[in-house]
């Protein structure tokens, strides 16, 4: 089951006062005897849900709008089987809201947007799809 | 000239173990600053005051200033 992150006040002041034993973004509290997802296997977990074959729209959008809620930026790898996913249910206007949606949700953080456009240039390229920058649609 | 990978995960949590402590402990010293730099002065301010306060002396003053209707100022 998809778990978003709940830090509460009062979780944060008893994580801080106990050691940091958390690296996920899942909810994963220092007592609890449930086994911690690693980074790789959350990613592979997502990079397979956007792989399947017969993704139905809904399923894109579900998947990408819980990928958002996470407290990370989602990997290259996601997002590009996202975007194949894309791809694959002719909704291009998806893939270009996915690429706006990761530049939001880098925030403040201005370097992870480039990264990201980087890693993911050869698939833009083989699918065709424009950045927000190029269609001229970043500025407000 | 390829870009670094950048830290992309827990982004929130870490600004936030950092910020919410913070917004939790300056509101409590602003309260602690406030209590003792203006509430206690004042009551100290308030204190000082009524104990050198003779209420028969200001009694009588304000009597011979004609002010009151139950007494009038010691005639004269």
């Amino acid at each position: 089951m998809f778990r978003a992150v709940r830090l509460s006040t009062s979780g944060i002041r008893s994580l801080t006062q106990t050691r940091p034993c958390y690296s996920a973004p899942l909810a994963s509290r220092c007592y609890s005897h449930a086994k911690v997802e690693t980074d790789e296997e959350f990613d592979a977990r997502w990079v397979t849900y956007f792989s399947k074959p017969d993704i139905d729209a809904w399923e894109l959008k579900k998947g990408m709008n819980t990928l958002i809620g996470y407290d990370l930026v989602p990997e290259p790898k996601i997002l590009d089987s996202a975007l194949r996913a894309c791809r694959r249910l002719n909704d291009l206007a998806s893939a270009i809201r996915i690429l706006e949606a990761v530049k939001d949700k880098s925030g403040p953080h201005k370097d992870i947007y480039p990264y990201l456009i980087q890693e993911l240039q050869p698939t833009l390229i083989e699918l065709g799809i424009s950045t927000p920058e190029d269609l001229g649609m970043d500025i407000l | 000239m390829s870009l670094a990978k950048p830290a992309m995960r827990g982004l929130l949590g870490k600004r936030l173990r950092f910020h919410l402590p913070i917004a939790f402990a300056l509101p409590l010293v602003a309260a602690a600053a406030f209590k003792y730099g203006v509430t206690e002065p004042r009551k100290q301010a308030y204190a000082n005051f009524y104990k050198q306060y003779d209420t028969t002396a200001e009694f009588n003053n304000i009597r011979e200033a004609g002010v009151f209707e139950s007494v009038r100022p010691t005639g004269k």
